[in-house]
Formats: structure tokens, sequence, C-alpha cells
């Protein structure tokens, strides 16, 4: 590996991981879609910072732009506050109105100053380290690298300091707001560190390609904990993977290396969601078939638990008089043959001592709806877990 | 008999885009009660608790808990949101959103540590959830996640605890739980709030009531008015409960 190389990805990881951090925040609150409007709006924050510092990675550019993307979310809520348009429509307005003043700011003077909208839009990553960061004359590596590396320290001061309140923030803005943290300061930073983030990251992946860093590594871990520490580790390491693995896609495939990141990104994405073992598409549609076997299961034991008869409980006579298909009948006999819930005599069902205390329950908690009462049989049945 | 006065709202009003939705309300609550809001939908009951705790800024009007700001009385509060107010699919455990109850004491930047730990698992076991202190929250059914809630206001250990509908979607024997908690938090002198819906069991829950529609239009003692007059005010429609010996 050649040095540019390896600063390309270490500047990916760098951007990967400051966007992450955010974007769990931003998928626990339903803001994902904040993140694109800010990453498009702050277009003309970083066009006026240019024309006041001719540097694309001077500092108050970054902070200009930043507050663009802070006015952004200011404009979304008084439009939305106003009770005539919905936010996702608030959004859709106000972004493309300051992305428009950008796009007008730029052509107007188009050959004055070295930006252009695809750069805006797409960034380049493979150009990062062409542009280095001297400390006293010296060559301290580029200067995407350094900015990111800042932006990043400060977020994760910011988490680490703030991580209970931005915690109950998220969960119960009123508990939030009645213990003294105060709901709209934490809303604010949150909205100003991805703002930061956008601004320090456009550069090297795009106003684009920003979005899919912060939103799917969230989206991903959100689907494979329970935990928010574990979804903060999670996203991180999907970002950081995606950023490492899609550089060489990119390498591999001599083409664009943020276009290569977003889609190793989407492919993590769709993976957790057809696999993850809980809340995967797979898992529910397993978890839902369970489901459809053990209400059958339940059916055909109240049946036996009403039918003391010989005749109601022959093997023949459920087939029939319950109207299942054979293969169902089968797992459903076979079922709650496994679980000694009946025993099969001279071809007539009856139930076992624990079959009768299981359908019993089960009966108790249909009319009472009371939880305590089923808890240990949830490990063993999906029904009840609902 | 003079009892303190425990919160005291003077000339509230608070209003939604210039509609207001609690209109000019005076209201002393004395120290030691267990009171019932009740009202129609739209009454401002939710919006009443709100104002009182600050969440939600009055155009008009001042709040007073033991005499002061609620500002500066935040540790004697706790309060319990409705349970439909949060994302019950958000990441963390029972035990996490008990000590939820700590940061107030704690506040900003501090961490929970051994000390709120003991007192979470405390209050889990005082609402009958310490098995499920690990268990995610979404995993839990309405009337476990309502006694996660009642703990976290529990383990904040204040004088005034403020319940936003904790009866709401919660079984019988949670129903039972719950107020058999906050009649003993009475015992123990405390001052307890309570949105409140169903009319039916307000005499037996409770030893004093508010009946609001975005005016006040009364508050006391159950036994004295608690009565059709007052419901039929409240309502607007020919009340008749059957609450007469």
């Amino acid at each position: 590996m050649s040095s540019p190389q390896i600063e390309i990805q270490i500047i990916a990881a760098l951007v990967a991981v400051s966007c992450a951090i955010p974007g769990v925040f931003l998928v626990l609150r339903k803001m994902a879609l904040i993140s694109d409007a800010i990453s498009h709006s702050i277009l003309p924050g970083i066009v006026l910072g240019f024309f006041i510092t001719q540097d694309l990675n001077s500092p108050l550019l970054i902070i200009l732009a930043a507050g663009t993307g802070i006015i952004t979310v200011v404009l979304v809520e008084r439009i939305q506050k106003t009770g005539l348009v919905k936010e996702d429509t608030a959004i859709g307005l106000v972004f493309p109105a300051l992305f428009s003043v950008g796009v007008l700011l730029i052509a107007k003077n188009a050959n004055d100053i070295h930006l252009d909208v695809d750069a805006v839009l797409l960034g380049e990553l493979a150009f990062a380290p062409f542009d280095r960061f001297l400390l006293l004359g010296i060559d301290a590596g580029p200067k995407a690298a350094w900015i990111m590396g800042v932006i990043l320290l400060i977020t994760l001061s910011l988490l680490y300091l703030f991580f209970k309140e931005l915690k109950v923030s998220t969960f119960d803005v009123g508990l939030s707001s009645a213990l003294g943290f105060s709901p709209a300061i934490l809303h604010y930073g949150l909205m100003s560190v991805s703002s930061v983030t956008v601004v320090g990251a456009f550069d090297a992946v795009g106003a684009i390609l920003v979005v899919a860093l912060m939103i799917a590594p969230a989206a991903a871990a959100y689907l494979l904990t329970a935990d928010l520490k574990k979804m903060l580790w999670l996203s991180v390491f999907f970002g950081v993977f995606a950023a490492i693995s899609g550089y060489w896609l990119a390498h591999w495939l001599d083409s664009s290396i943020a276009g290569s990141i977003t889609t190793v990104l989407a492919l993590v994405f769709l993976l957790v969601y057809f696999f993850a073992p809980k809340k995967g598409l797979l898992s529910v549609m397993y978890r839902q078939k369970q489901q459809r076997t053990e209400v059958s299961l339940l059916t055909f034991l109240l049946h036996l638990n009403n039918h003391q008869e010989t005749q109601e409980r022959h093997i023949n006579h459920l087939r029939e008089h319950i109207n299942w298909q054979q293969v169902k009948a089968n797992t459903v006999v076979g079922l709650a043959l496994d679980n000694n819930l009946i025993t099969i005599t001279n071809e007539v069902i009856s139930l076992t001592t624990k079959g009768l205390s299981f359908t019993q329950t089960a009966l108790e908690y249909i009319i009472t709806n009371k939880d305590d009462k089923i808890e240990h049989l949830k490990d063993d049945f999906f029904l009840f877990r609902g | 008999m003079t009892q303190k006065i425990a919160i005291q709202v003077d000339d509230l009003t608070v209003a939604y885009n210039y509609k207001p939705v609690l209109w000019d309300i005076d209201l002393v609550i004395p120290e030691g009660v267990l009171m019932a809001i009740v009202g129609p939908n739209g009454a401002g009951k939710s919006t009443l608790i709100k104002a009182i705790l600050g969440i939600i800024e009055p155009i008009a009007g001042s709040v007073a808990i033991y005499g002061e700001p609620y500002k500066k009385q935040r540790k004697l509060v706790a309060y319990v949101p409705q349970k439909g107010s949060v994302d019950w699919d958000f990441p963390t455990t029972a035990l996490d959103v008990v000590m939820m109850g700590t940061y107030g004491s704690l506040g900003w930047i501090k961490r929970p540590g051994q000390k709120q730990t003991k007192a979470a698992l405390e209050a889990l076991e005082k609402v009958d959830m310490l098995s499920f202190k690990s268990r995610q929250i979404s995993q839990l059914s309405g009337g476990q996640q309502q006694r996660i809630f009642l703990a976290r206001a529990l383990v904040q250990n204040a004088s005034i605890y403020f319940m936003d509908e904790p009866f709401q979607g919660v079984d019988a024997s949670t129903e039972i739980a719950i107020i058999n908690i906050l009649k003993e938090l009475r015992k123990a002198g405390k001052t307890v709030v309570v949105v409140h819906h169903d009319l039916q069991t307000v005499p037996e829950y409770f030893d004093w009531v508010t009946f609001l529609n975005v005016k006040k239009i009364a508050t006391g003692a159950v036994k004295d008015i608690f009565n059709d007059n007052n419901l039929t005010k409240t309502y607007g429609i020919n009340y008749k409960v059957a609450v007469n010996k």
C-alpha cells in the first residue's frame, strides 16, 4: 500500500465514525430526513464561506456552512409549527430553496472560483491526500484527515460528556424537560454536531453520500441490538468496515470511492435487514409462521379440553372437524406430541397433565390478559410474546 | 387543620396557536393528597401537568411548588408521562429506563454509579418487576411498561408525583398494584396528582379531585365535591355515575 492509499482509508474511516455517531441519534429520533436536508442546504454556506476564505478547508467555512445547517432545522421547525404544512413537506420546501441559492451563487461566479456543484454533491476522496496540512512548515498529513480528526474528537467528547442527557431526551422528551435537561439545547447541540460533520465530510464523500454514512450504519445496528451503547459501537464498526472495504472495491473496480463505500453500506444494510437474528425479515416471517402454528395448536388443545367423548378425540375426526389440511394437522399434532402435551392411544388423542395445565393457563391468559401467568411459557412459545 | 400547600397555580393560561387549552386556572393542592384530575378529552388535563412542570410554556400565570418556582424545586418532583408518549422500541432495558429517574439528582454530565443502580433495583422490586430488569423494553407488556415508568418515578424519591394516565391500557392486576403504591406514597406524606379517566374508580382511589374542562370547574375533597352537579358541569351532559351511595 502506498502512503496516499493509507491516507485515503484513514480519512474515509474518520468520516465514517464521525457520521455514524450522530447518525444513531438521528435514526432513534426519527430525524433521518433532516440529515438529508442539512447536507444539501449547507451549499450556500459553503459558497459564501469560500468567497470569504478562498479555502475549502478553512474552519471559518465549516462554521459558516454549519450555521446554514442550523438555519435549515430552524426554518423547517418554524414552517411546521404554523400547522399549515407537515414536517416532511417543510423539509422538502426548505432544503431545495437553500440549495438553489448555493447553485445560483456558484453559477454566477463560476469563472472566479474553484468550486463546482459536482464537487459539492459527490466529493472526491481520491484527491484528498493532495491537500496537505503544513505544521510549522513540515508536512503533517492531509488536511482532510486533520479536519475530520478534530470533528471526531469533538463529537466523541460531547458523546462521552452528554451520553446520559442525549439518551433520556431521545427516549423521553417530557421527562428530560422535567428533570431539567433542556430538550431544545440537546436537540440543537445534536443538529450542530450533525451540521459540522456534514460540512467536514462533504469535501471527501460529497453531500449526498454523507447521508448514507449517517443513516445506513445506524439503521443496520438498530436491527441487531437492544442496547444503545452496542448500537453506537455497531454503527461505528459498520461505518469503518464500509469505508475500508469500499475503498478496495473502488480500487478493484477502478471507480468512485464514495460510490463504492455507499454500495457496501447498502449491502451491509440489506444483509442485516434480511438476516438479523431477531428483527430481520426472515426471522420475523419465521416467527409469524410459528405463531400461526401455535394458534392452531391452541385451538386444537382447546377442542380436546372441551370434549371428553372418545369419538370427538379420534384422530380422523379431528382432521375433519377442525378442517385443517393434513399437513398442518400433522404439524400441530407433532408439536403437541413433542412438548408432551398429548398422548395418542388407539388413534384417540388425550391431553396429558401438562397439556391440561398448559391449556388452562393459556385460557386464563386469553380471558384475563394477565402476563405473569405465562412468563414461564414465553421461552417455549412464540404466541405469547406479542 | 392547616395543611401545607404543595402546589399553587395562579391564573395559568396555556394556548396552542392562540387557542386557549387552559384558561385562567387557579389551583391549590394541599400536601399529602392523592388527587385525580378529571375532565373530557381535550380538557387540558395533560397540559396542566406539563405547564406545571415547565414542559409547556404558559402564556400567563405562575406555578409554585412549596412556594418556589418549579425550576428551583425540580428535585422535589417526579413525573410519569403518558406511556404512549415514548417509543418503546428504543434500544434499552427496563433497568436502564428506571435509572433515568436518577439523572435529575445527578445533574448534567455526572454519570450514574452503584448508588443509583441500587436505588433503581429497589424501585423495580417495589413494582414487582425485578426479574425483568434486563429485558428489552419493547418485550414488556403494556402493564409492565407502566410499572417501569412508576419505578422510574419512585427512584426519584420526590415529594410530589405527577402521573399522566397511569392506568391507560394496563391490566387489572397492574392497576391495583399501581394504586396501592400511590396510596402508600400518600401515607408517607407525599402528594400525588394523577390524570384519570375512569370516573367510577375516583371515590375508591382518590381523596382529592379537580374537575377540569379548559377552565377549572371545581377542586376539593372527593367526599365534598365529587357529585353529579360537578360532573355535569365538567362533561356538559347530564352525567349520572354510580357514585351516590
